[in-house]
C-alpha cells in the first residue's frame, strides 16, 4: 500500500533501502563474527574481505560497506565490517585480530579513522601478509609504492572540481546568473576548503554574472544551515538566486527554511554527497544537483582489486603511480541524468578498476 | 506527674562505626511540657534529635507517641506523628517564599487539580505567622529576611502540625537562641510560653541559664547516656554543668589569672580604617600577648571589621600596619602570609574543607612548608597534626578522618590548629564558642591563654558579653560602625556588663 | 534594625539583576536594528520565533534539571531518537506505518522514558547526573543508528509535517506548541509540588531531605520531565527537517546548555526560572540571525558568541553572594 502512494521511483528506492538494510545487519553479523573465531573461512584458505571505517551512522559509510559486501557476496568470499567509532586503537585492535584470525589472509579496504593511523595499519598488513586499500585519509609522504604489493593502492576524491561542477550546475539551473548564498563546513576541515575553492572558480569563470552574496560556514549542520537560511531570507530576500551547500545534509536545511516560506522549489539549491534525501528533492524538482561520491562503488572496487592482487590476477608493482594513487569520481547528479545515476546503481561492475577515475592525487600545499 | 507523655523513648541505642551514640537512652516529654536537654557536643543530643525526626533509624530501643509505638521512618513520619524540628542550621529555603517554606513537603492539602492554590497556601500561612506574632508578607521571599524572622518562620511551620494532625504536637528545638541577640531571645522565651497551650517541647541549648528559665525539666546527656534528670526548680548551673563535663568547673572559668598585661610591642596598628560598608574611622594599636575583645550589637560594624581585618573584603580607607609595615588587606590570602588568621563563625563553610581530614585541615594555610619539590610530604603533615592533635587534645580517631565528622568544639580545635601552623601574629575570633558546649569552651579559652603566652594577638569577638569581659584585657565598645568606648580591663578590675551595655545601645 | 534597611537595598538591586539577560536581549535587538533594519520585520520575527520553537520545547526540560543542581547532556542523543521514531512512524520512506500527529505522544514518551531511565540511573546507582545523561545520550545515538544502520528516513506525511509548515495567525504551529510547552513548564514550576521541590533541592538538598521533600522521586520525575520535553522538540525536529536521521540532534546541547546559562539559571541550582530560558533561548537565536542579518565574518562571530555568553552570565551573577567560584 505504501509503495502505491509513493509511485514507481520510491518503490526503487524501498527496494535499493532493502539492500542497504541487509547490509546493516550483515555488518552486525560482522562485529558478532570478530567476537566468535570463524574457523571455518580461516580452514578453508580462502582470502577474507573486510571493510574498516567510523560509522554506520551515517548514509555514506554505511553505502560504503554495502558496496564492499555486493562484491564479496559476488565472489562468494567471507566478509567482514570493523566499526572504529572515531576511535583509533579500536580500529588498529581490530585490525589486528581479524589478521592474526585469518593468518594474514586478509584483503582490507580502509577508510583510516585519521590520516597517521594509515602508516601503521600498512605495516601491519605488510607484515602480516595482507593486502590494503586505502580511502580519504593517508600522510602525503606514505605511498602504495613503497609498501609493493602489499600495499596496494589509496583512493581519494578531489573536492575542487566536483565543487566547481556542481556549482555551475547551479548556476544552470538559476539561468546563468544571479546572487547566491553559500554554506560551507568547518573551516579548519580539508573538504570544506576544497569545496569552497571550487565554488570561488565556478563563480569567477562567470565574469560577474554570478554574485556571492555571503558564505557562512553551518559546520556540516543541518539545523545550523536552516537557521542561518532563515536570516538571510530576512537579509537578502528575493536577491537570492540560488543556494550552495557544501553537503547535503545543510542543503536539507536550507531548503526546508525556504519551504517554510513558501519558496522550496522556487529558489535552486545544490548539495554535495549524494544522500537519498537530496536524490528525492532533486526528483521533486526542490534540488538542482549533488555530487554522488558513489561510496557502493569505492566500498566494492577497493575490495576487488585488493582481491585480484592478492589472487596474483594484477602485478599490482609493474603498474604505473596513476594506478596506485587515484582519485574516485564525484557524479554530478542533476535532474537531468538522475535516472541514469540510478540505473548506474543496479549494475555495479566490479572489473574495471580505474575506468571511472579521473586522474592521479594531487597534493596541494 | 500522671499525665500519659506526649513522646517518649526508651533504651535508645545506635551507633556508627567506632561510636556509640546512643547508648540505651530513655526519657519522656510529658504533655505541655518544656524540656530541655543538654551536654556536651558529642553526647549525643543531635543523634537523639535525627532519630526522632526519622533522618537516622535506631539500632535498638522504641519510639512512642501518646504511649503507642511508631516507626519514623522519614521526616514526613515524624510530621505526621506530630513530631517537628527546629533545626539549629536553619532550614529555611531562601530561595523559597515565606509560605512556601512553611508547607514544603506538605504541599498536598493546597492541590486542586494537581495544582497548588497559592491564595489558600497563603492565607494559611498567614494563619500560622501570627501564632509566632511574625509580621510578614507570606509571599515574601526568604532571602531578604534576617535570621530571628527565619527562625520564627521555621517554628511556624513545626507549628502549623497543631490543626493538621490529631493528637499532640511536641517541637524540638535545637540551639534556637544560639545566633539571636537578647531582645529577640526574650521574643521566643515569650513565644514557647504560648507555645505550652498548644504542644510539648525540647528545648536543647548550650546557655544553661537559658535553659533553666524556660524549661520545667532538664535532662542531661554525656557520652551517649542520659545522666541526670531534674526539675528545672531544683537545679543549679553549677550542678548541670559537673553532669554535663562528669567534672567540676575550674574554679577560674576565664583563666583570668593568665593574662597577659597587654604591654608588648605593638603587632597591629589600625589607623582610620574604613570598610567598604559597616564600619568608618576605626583606629586601635593591639599588642603582642593581649586580648582585645570588641563588644557590640548585629549591624554595629564588628563583625564586618573583622572579616575586613581578615582580607575578607577589602578596606575602602585608612592604613593597617602588622609589626610597622602597611598591609593592603586585598585578599585573606595576603592576610594569611602576613600573619593573620581567621576563625569565622560558620566553620562549616568558612573555616574548614568538610571533605578534607584533620590532618590536611591543618596544613592548609601553610602547605608550602610542607612540600619538597612540589610534593607534599605526607610523613610530616601527620607528624604535625598528631602534635597539635595531642596538644589541642583533639578528639579524633586520627589525623586522616575527614573533619566533617568531627564534633563542633572539635571542629574549632582543627581551625585553632591550623592558624597555629601557619604561624599567624594575630588571630582573630570571630564568636569561637557559638554553638559548642562548656567543656569545649573551656578547653578554647585556655588555648587562647596558651596563644598569648607565646606572644600572640587575639581579637575576640564573643559569644557573650560576659566571655568578652571575662577574655579580654582591652574592650573595644562598637556602635553604629565606630568605636564607642574603649575599656581597659585587668584582672580583677572588668567593666560590668551594664557599662558595655549602656555604651552599646 | 540597621541591617533590614541593608537587606532590603541588596533585594533591590537582586531584583535588577534577575533582569539583566531581559536587558541584554533588549540590547542586541537595538543594535541589530540600528544596523539591520529588517530584524524588526514581522517575517523576519516569525522566522526568528520558528527557529526559536525547538530550543524553547529543550529548555524548558534543562532548565529544570539545572534549577535542580543537577546537568543533563542527554539532550542531543534523545533528540536524535525522537526524531527517528516520530519519522517511522508517520508515512515515510522506510517503514509501511502511518500513524500522523499520533506519532507525536509516543516520541514524547519514548523521551520520557530515556529521561525516567537517567533519573533512575543516576539516583539509585548514584552516578553523578553529568555521567549518567551523557551516557545515556550516546546510546540514544547508539539505538537511532542501530535502527537505521546509517540511514535517512524521509518523511512523506504532508499532515504531519503542517506542525512545522502550516500557521495559525501567520505563525507555525510548532511556534504555539513551543509556546504551549512554556506555559506547561511555568505551571509546572509555580503551581505544583515538583516545581517547589526541585527549588528546594536546588537550594540545599540536605536541608530539603530533612523536611521531607521526597529528593530522590523528584529527582527521577524531573529527569523524566526533562525527557518528555526533549521528546517532543525530536518529533518538532523531525517535522522542521522533513526526516529523521541518528545524528539529527547534533548542535542542540550546546544551544540548550547556553541558552538556559544565559538567560540566568545559575548551573549551582535553586535560582532562575523556565521565563529566564526563554529569554536565554531569545538571546541566542537573535544573534544567531543577527550576526548573519549585520554581515559579521564568520570567525568574528564564534568570538562574539563566547563573548556574549560571558557577558550575559557576568550580569546575572550575584557576586555579593559568591565567595568561591568552581
Amino acid at each position: 500500500m505504501i509503495h502505491k502512494r509513493l509511485g514507481p521511483i520510491a518503490r526503487r528506492q524501498l527496494l535499493r533501502r532493502d539492500l542497504l538494510k541487509g547490509a546493516a545487519g550483515f555488518a552486525g553479523a560482522g562485529v558478532l563474527a570478530g567476537t566468535f573465531p570463524r574457523l571455518a573461512a580461516a580452514q578453508s584458505g580462502e582470502w577474507t574481505l573486510a571493510i574498516s571505517m567510523r560509522s554506520l551512522a551515517n548514509p555514506y559509510h554505511a553505502t560504503f560497506a554495502a558496496g564492499g559486501e555486493a562484491y564479496a557476496e559476488s565472489v562468494g568470499a567471507p566478509f567482514e565490517v570493523l566499526i572504529t567509532e572515531g576511535n583509533s586503537e579500536k580500529g588498529m585492535a581490530d585490525i589486528r585480530a581479524l589478521l592474526a584470525r585469518t593468518g594474514g589472509k586478509l584483503v582490507l579496504n580502509v577508510d583510516p579513522n585519521d590520516s597517521p593511523d594509515a602508516r601503521v595499519i600498512v605495516e601491519e598488513c605488510q607484515r602480516a601478509g595482507a593486502y590494503v586499500v586505502t580511502q580519504w585519509n593517508k600522510p602525503d609522504d606514505l605511498h602504495p609504492w613503497d609498501f609493493d604489493p602489499n600495499y596496494v593502492a589509496h583512493m581519494s576524491f578531489d573536492g575542487v572540481p566536483t565543487a566547481q561542477a556542481v556549482a555551475e550546475a547551479l548556476f544552470e539551473a538559476m539561468g546563468g546568473e544571479g546572487g547566491i548564498v553559500a554554506l560551507g563546513g568547518i573551516l579548519s576541515n580539508v573538504p570544506a576548503i576544497e569545496r569552497k575553492i571550487g565554488l570561488d572558480n565556478a563563480i569567477a569563470a562567470t565574469n560577474g554574472k554570478v554574485q556571492l552574496l555571503d558564505f557562512q560556514p553551518a559546520d556540516w549542520n543541518e539545523t545550523r544551515a536552516f537557521e542561518i537560511m532563515q536570516a538571510w531570507l530576512t537579509r537578502f530576500g528575493d536577491d537570492i538566486k540560488g543556494v550552495f551547500a557544501a553537503n547535503d545534509g545543510m542543503a536539507i536545511g536550507a531548503l526546508e527554511a525556504l519551504r517554510q516560506e513558501g519558496k522550496a522549489g522556487a529558489v535552486p539549491v545544490t548539495g554535495i554527497d549524494g544522500i537519498e534525501a537530496a536524490l528525492f528533492a532533486i526528483e521533486a524538482g526542490e534540488m538542482a544537483g549533488t555530487v554522488a561520491w558513489d561510496p557502493n562503488w569505492t566500498g566494492g572496487i577497493g575490495l576487488a582489486l585488493g582481491h585480484a592482487v592478492a589472487l596474483g590476477e594484477i602485478d599490482i608493482a609493474a603498474e604505473p603511480h596513476e594506478h596506485r594513487e587515484f582519485y574516485g569520481t564525484g557524479i554530478v547528479v542533476t535532474p537531468a541524468n538522475l535516472a541514469e545515476y540510478r540505473a548506474m546503481d543496479a549494475a555495479l561492475d566490479f572489473g574495471d578498476f580505474w575506468g571511472k577515475s579521473p586522474g592521479q592525487i594531487q597534493y596541494r600545499g | 506527674m500522671s499525665a500519659p507523655a506526649s513522646l517518649e523513648v526508651l533504651g535508645a541505642t545506635k551507633s556508627f562505626p567506632g561510636v556509640l551514640a546512643l547508648d540505651d537512652v530513655s526519657l519522656a516529654i510529658r504533655r505541655r511540657e518544656v524540656v530541655g536537654l543538654i551536654g556536651e557536643n558529642g553526647a549525643g543530643k543531635s543523634t537523639l534529635l535525627k532519630v526522632l525526626n526519622g533522618i537516622y533509624q535506631l539500632d535498638q530501643g522504641e519510639v512512642r507517641v501518646a504511649g503507642k509505638p511508631v516507626q519514623i521512618r522519614h521526616p514526613r513520619d515524624a510530621f505526621d506523628h506530630g513530631i517537628a524540628m527546629v533545626f539549629q542550621e536553619q532550614s529555611v529555603f531562601s530561595t523559597l517564599s515565606v509560605a512556601e517554606n512553611i508547607f514544603l513537603a506538605r504541599e498536598a492539602e493546597f492541590l486542586r487539580g494537581g495544582l497548588i492554590d497559592r491564595r489558600r497556601l497563603n492565607e494559611a500561612a498567614r494563619a500560622e505567622l501570627a501564632k509566632v506574632h511574625l509580621d510578614v508578607d507570606p509571599r515574601r521571599r526568604c532571602a531578604g529576611l534576617t535570621f530571628a524572622e527565619r527562625q520564627m518562620v521555621e517554628i511556624a511551620k513545626a507549628l502549623s502540625l497543631d490543626t493538621r494532625i490529631e493528637g499532640d504536637i511536641t517541637i524540638l528545638l535545637d540551639e534556637p537562641t544560639s545566633m539571636l541577640e537578647q531582645r529577640e531571645v526574650d521574643l521566643l522565651f515569650e513565644i514557647v510560653a504560648d507555645l505550652k497551650d498548644r504542644a510539648s517541647i525540647v528545648f536543647i541549648s548550650h546557655r544553661l541559664d537559658e535553659v533553666l528559665e524556660v524549661a520545667d525539666r532538664v535532662y542531661v546527656m554525656r557520652d551517649g547516656k542520659v545522666v541526670h534528670e531534674v526539675a528545672s526548680r531544683d537545679a543549679t548551673i553549677p550542678e548541670l554543668h559537673r553532669h554535663m563535663v562528669g567534672r567540676a568547673l575550674h574554679h577560674e572559668y576565664y583563666r583570668e589569672a593568665r593574662q597577659a598585661p597587654g604591654d608588648g610591642a605593638a603587632v597591629l596598628e589600625v589607623e582610620g580604617l574604613t570598610g567598604r560598608h559597616g564600619f568608618r574611622d576605626v583606629s586601635f594599636t593591639l599588642h603582642a600577648g593581649e586580648v582585645l575583645g570588641i563588644a557590640g550589637v548585629v549591624g554595629s560594624g564588628r563583625e564586618a571589621l573583622a572579616r575586613c581585618l581578615a582580607g575578607l573584603e577589602p578596606p575602602a580607607a585608612g592604613t593597617v600596619r602588622i609589626d610597622g609595615r602597611k598591609v593592603a588587606l586585598a585578599s585573606p590570602s595576603e592576610a594569611v602570609a602576613r600573619g593573620i588568621g581567621f576563625i569565622p563563625s560558620e566553620r562549616k563553610t568558612e573555616g574548614l574543607v568538610a571533605g578534607l581530614s584533620v590532618a590536611e585541615n591543618m596544613t592548609l594555610a601553610a602547605l608550602g612548608r610542607f612540600t619538597a619539590r612540589g610534593l607534599i610530604r605526607v610523613a610530616e603533615e601527620t607528624k604535625a597534626a598528631k602534635s597539635w592533635i595531642e596538644r589541642l587534645s583533639i578528639k579524633t580517631p586520627s589525623p586522616a578522618t575527614p573533619v566533617g565528622s568531627l564534633s563542633g568544639g572539635n571542629q574549632q580545635k582543627v581551625v585553632l590548629a591550623k592558624w597555629r601552623i601557619a604561624g599567624s601574629r594575630v588571630v582573630i575570633l570571630d564568636h569561637p564558642t557559638r554553638g559548642i558546649d562548656v567543656g569545649a569552651k573551656e578547653d578554647v579559652y585556655t588555648l587562647v591563654r596558651d596563644m598569648t603566652d607565646e606572644g600572640l594577638a587575639v581579637i575576640l569577638l564573643g559569644d557573650t558579653l560576659e566571655e568578652v569581659i571575662g577574655l579580654s584585657s582591652r574592650i573595644l565598645v562598637m556602635r553604629d560602625g565606630r568605636i564607642e568606648a574603649e575599656l581597659e580591663a585587668p584582672p580583677g578590675g572588668k567593666p560590668g556588663q551594664v557599662d558595655l551595655i549602656a555604651r552599646m545601645v | 534594625m540597621a541591617s533590614g534597611s541593608l537587606a532590603g537595598q541588596r533585594n533591590r538591586f537582586a531584583r535588577w539583576r534577575g533582569l539583566a539577560p531581559v536587558g541584554v536581549l533588549v540590547l542586541l535587538c537595538v543594535v541589530i536594528t540600528v544596523i539591520s533594519p529588517n530584524f524588526l520585520s514581522f517575517s523576519n520575527l516569525v522566522r526568528l520565533l520558528s527557529g526559536a520553537a525547538i530550543p524553547l520545547v529543550l529548555v524548558m526540560g534543562a532548565t529544570f534539571v539545572i534549577l535542580m543542581g543537577s546537568i543533563d547532556l542527554s539532550v542531543e542523543g534523545v533528540v536524535a531518537l525522537a526524531a527517528v521514531i516520530t519519522s517511522m512512524l508517520v508515512l515515510n520512506d522506510f517503514t509501511s506505518a502511518d500513524l500522523g500527529l499520533l506519532a507525536v505522544p509516543v516520541a514524547v514518551v519514548a523521551g520520557g522514558c530515556i529521561g525516567f531511565v537517567n533519573g533512575f540511573v543516576h539516583v539509585r546507582l548514584k552516578i553523578p547526573s553529568f555521567m549518567a545523561t551523557l551516557g545515556f545520550g550516546f546510546a540514544g545515538v547508539g539505538v537511532a543508528t542501530a535502527i537505521l544502520g546509517g540511514f535517512t528516513v524521509r518523511i512523506a506525511d504532508r499532515g504531519f509535517r503542517e506542525l512545522a509548515l502550516g500557521r495559525f495567525l501567520d505563525v507555525p504551529f510548532s511556534v504555539w506548541l513551543a509556546g504551549m510547552a512554556v506555559l506547561v513548564a511555568w505551571v509546572i514550576q509555580e503551581r505544583t509540588r515538583l516545581g517547589r521541590w526541585v527549588y528546594a533541592i536546588g537550594t540545599d538538598e540536605v536541608t530539603a531531605k530533612h523536611a521531607g521533600v521526597p529528593v530522590e522521586r523528584t529527582r527521577i520525575l524531573v529527569f523524566t520531565l526533562a525527557g518528555l520535553f526533549y521528546g517532543l522538540g525530536g518529533a518538532l525536529a523531525a517535522a522542521q527537517l522533513g526526516q529523521g536521521h541518528a545524528l539529527m540532534g547534533t548542535g542542540r546541547l550546546f544551544t540548550t546548555i547556553t541558552a538556559v546559562v544565559v538567560g540566568g539559571t545559575a548551573l549551582s541550582g535553586g535560582v532562575g526560572s523556565v521565563l529566564n530560558s526563554v529569554i536565554g533561548v531569545g538571546i541566542v537565536i537573535v544573534l544567531t540571525n543577527g550576526m548573519v542579518l549585520m554581515g559579521i565574518p564568520p570567525y568574528v562571530q564564534q568570538g562574539v558568541q563566547g563573548l556574549m555568553i560571558i557577558v550575559a552570565v557576568a550580569l546575572a551573577l550575584d557576586r555579593s553572594r559568591l565567595v568561591v567560584v568552581k
